[in-house]
């Protein structure tokens, strides 16, 4: 029997976050032509854009006050997170009734696998198929998306960008790389700008003159396993799965602050909220983490992380917050600049607790013991009962985030905005991103 | 300073010293190369402050000096020049490549600024083969901890004592341990803790048919030999006790063909948990099983014939630590010891010839059910 060809498509929410907004506040929000929802003030960025704001070059990430300066007249709204989420359910409980697999990769865009249904939708051609989702969702949910169709995730994904807003295409099985000749390398999941501008240097910037390098080049160019992947990425080779059941992979929360911090205690302070909050999380899925990632944005916009992957995976607020005290204190011996945001990321999430792996000598202290955690789920009961802040430690007393401060977390339920989720959500290309 | 150097000399040079320039780094001239232009000659030196190379080539010199240019961009000019003699020489603080009709400035820094690469007099110390130096190394560094906890575990354990010579390396779940004779007579009776990205330029760097130097200075290991030299700083500390981890009672034993082995880990690897990789083993007379069972996604199952003796055993390995053990064994035929579930297992080649001094343990997983 010949495989059948697979049917994918990307369903992405036509700015997302603007139209929650106006459907959660029809007469304020809902009447804002240049709309921009984001942390209000001066620290806050935009989490997303109206399409009329994004003419006037408006973007996702950027400082809400920039956003202001070259958009006056638009109206901020801030993030109306919890309907967000429920629109985003409700979008994938409709997309659940339309197709027999679906991934939610993020709040607002869903995989589906149509493979083999052609039979069952009576010959209608992908492109019908999309259409028809399309009109579904917007009739059941009132929230319009765009759809992207292809062979392969990646495809689906392009395929997307093209759609918008409010449109579908659909790359035909074979026209895979005539489709990418017309597009940017930059506009590949996984060539970021550093990548990006690492390949206009060599004269690189569109797939067609990618497509004319030999692979081996880049394999000279970029080394072995990173180079072959960009030779298969710009053919939109894909062999990643639309996979309903794809494990979370990493949790975080970030603040950022009204004014800029330059205090080491007052770091850590935050530090220890944000690890209870990220270790709080983690508990609540029954998962544990090995690998602690801390992050810094300095005043100067300059992005720095580091992060560490433990022996043993850890779940107490104590042990998250001991390595990435360490982390944090690595990433401000090495530039000691007023720190702009902070932020904790857990990742290496795993569910069982594993069998234990015996060791030769005599470990070192460990980083939290039975007891440990025995302690911290008497103290989530607690804080069940009475409040979060029932019980804290002293070292977090102080450390309310400020009026102005601008949090965001990502969490099972919230996604986190646009610029972080690229990060967090996306595979990243293999080797060194540089 | 002022020379004209063989394209392919110039950029097997940079070659060979660019990969101990750190990729990133807060000292600005660590991403440099340090030129020295004596009478006949260029030495070309890099370093990341832990692990310095210095490689000779041979040029035509004009005026003698000394200076130092960014090494990455100078290797990728390199790679792209013509088969033409390269003309390199300062102007100020610049760095000035002529070759055909290409011409390059680059901005330099002063040689002063350059890292004092240590002082080791290789008068003072000994030789090994380069086959014997690389043995080690290979069959070694695999197992070293890349683990911030326990620094001391990083680095590879060298033992030279009594005419033989040994490199131990482990992260404290699974260890190697290999030893050959010392060769040199005048080799003396110590133990270094030897980063491994230093054996790694010792190992890239050095031929097997060469006569390596060794020399140490301080806390400095040096290697040299032709016009190549590598130098490292050594780990501080003490090893723990490797001795007595390897055990001495293990009364059940296998024979097996690596490769089968391998093959039959590998397939049940993949439905392994991706955290644990945990496979199981049940040994009995003539024959391995291998289980794998993994929440959420499935079981797996295998056997294999194998000549075994002892009392039946069931145990559970972390598949990476056994395939990686099994890759670096040098004979097709492997011999695996056990004396119970929670205890070390080793690993050694089945030789016909001479025995081969090679020994490695893996700690189990403790089976929970």
């Amino acid at each position: 029997m010949t495989q059948p060809v697979p049917r994918i498509l990307l369903v992405d929410c036509d700015a997302f976050y603007v139209q929650v907004a106006r459907l959660e506040d029809p007469e304020g929000a809902g009447r804002a032509r240049l709309l921009v929802v984001g942390g209000a003030g001066g620290r806050g960025v935009v989490t997303s854009a109206s399409y009329e704001a994004r003419a006037y070059g408006v973007r996702s990430a950027m400082p809400t006050a920039e956003a202001l300066r070259l958009c006056p007249e638009a109206t901020v709204v801030p993030v109306p997170r919890a309907a967000c989420s429920a629109r985003s359910r409700e979008v994938r409980d409709a997309l659940s009734r339309l197709s027999p697999v679906v991934q939610a990769a993020s709040i607002d865009e869903f995989y589906l696998d149509l493979t083999g249904t052609e039979r069952l939708f009576r010959g209608e051609s992908l492109t019908e198929t999309a259409e028809r989702i399309r009109r579904t969702v917007l009739d059941e949910t009132r929230i319009s998306v765009s759809i992207g169709g292809g062979t392969r995730r990646l495809i689906a994904k392009l395929a997307a960008s093209r759609a918008k807003p409010a449109g579908v295409y659909v790359v035909a099985p074979g026209e895979e790389e005539a489709f990418m000749r017309e597009l940017r390398l930059a506009d590949i999941p996984g060539i970021g700008p550093a990548f990006a501008e690492v390949l206009a240097r060599r004269g690189l910037v569109h797939v067609r003159d990618a497509l004319e390098v030999q692979p081996e080049w880049f394999e000279r160019w970029f080394g072995p396993q990173r180079g072959r992947w960009l030779a298969s990425r710009i053919r939109g080779e894909d062999a990643s799965r639309v996979d309903p059941h794809e494990p979370r992979r990493s949790i975080s929360s970030e603040r950022t602050f009204f004014e800029d911090r330059d205090d080491d205690a007052r770091l850590e302070r935050t530090l220890a909220r944000q690890a209870m909050a990220v270790a709080g999380t983690l508990r609540r899925q029954g998962l544990r983490a090995r690998t602690v990632t801390v992050k810094l944005r300095d005043h100067d916009f300059r992005t720095r992380s580091a992060s560490r992957t433990l022996p043993e995976p850890v779940e107490t607020d104590q042990a998250v917050f001991e390595v990435a005290r360490r982390l944090l204190g690595e990433l401000r011996r090495r530039r000691r600049v007023p720190v702009r945001l902070l932020g904790v990321g857990l990742s290496g999430l795993q569910s069982e607790p594993g069998p234990h792996q015996l060791a030769l000598f005599d470990e070192a202290e460990p980083l939290e013991s039975d007891r440990d955690r025995t302690v911290t789920r008497v103290l989530d009961t607690l804080r069940e009962r009475f409040g979060a802040d029932a019980v804290v430690p002293g070292r977090v007393l102080g450390d309310a985030p400020r009026g102005g401060d601008v949090s965001s977390s990502s969490d099972g339920a919230a996604s986190p905005p646009r610029d972080e989720r690229r990060r967090s959500a996306r595979r990243p290309p293999p080797g060194d991103a540089r | 300073m002022n020379f004209t150097i063989t394209r392919q000399n110039l950029h097997q040079g940079l070659a060979a010293v660019s990969a101990s320039i750190p990729t990133k780094t807060t000292l600005p001239v660590l991403s440099n190369i340090l030129f020295e232009a004596g009478q006949d000659g260029v030495w070309m030196s890099g370093t990341d402050l832990d692990v310095a190379v210095r490689v000779w080539a041979q040029a035509d010199v004009k005026e003698q000096g000394s200076l130092t240019a960014p090494g990455k961009k100078l290797q990728e000019i390199a790679r792209e020049l013509p088969d033409q003699p390269v003309e390199i020489q300062t102007r100020g603080d610049q760095i000035e490549l002529r070759c055909g009709r290409s011409n390059f400035k680059l901005n330099g820094l002063p040689s002063e600024e350059f890292p004092t690469l240590p002082e080791v007099d290789f008068d003072e110390g000994w030789s090994v083969k380069g086959a014997d130096l690389h043995q080690l190394i290979q069959r070694t560094s695999f197992a070293v901890s890349t683990e911030e906890s326990r620094p001391i575990l990083n680095g590879v354990l060298w033992e030279l004592r009594d005419g033989q010579m040994r490199m131990v390396a482990t992260n404290g779940h699974r260890l190697a341990r290999m030893g050959v004779p010392a060769g040199s007579a005048s080799a003396p009776s110590a133990d270094f803790i030897v980063p491994p990205a230093a054996l790694q330029q010792v190992q890239r760097l050095f031929q097997d048919d060469e006569e390596i130097g060794v020399a140490r200075s301080g806390n400095h290991l040096g290697f040299r030999a032709g016009g190549t030299e590598v130098y490292t700083r050594l780990i501080e500390g003490t090893y723990p006790n490797y001795e007595q981890v390897i055990p001495k009672d293990n009364d059940k034993f296998a024979i097996v063909d690596k490769h089968q082995l391998a093959s039959a880990v590998r397939r049940m690897a993949v439905v392994a948990s991706d955290q644990t990789h945990r496979i199981r083993m049940a040994f009995e007379d003539g024959r391995v099983h291998l289980n794998v069972l993994t929440p959420d996604l499935g079981e797996g199952h295998d056997e294999l014939e194998l000549h075994y003796e002892g009392e039946g055993l069931e145990i559970g390995f972390n598949a990476n630590y056994l395939l990686e053990v099994l890759r670096y064994m040098p004979t097709d035929e492997v011999r695996l010891t056990f004396k119970a579930p929670e205890r070390a297992a080793t690993v050694e080649p089945v030789s016909d010839d001479e025995p081969i001094d090679y020994l490695c343990l893996v700690m189990p997983l403790r089976l929970l059910d």
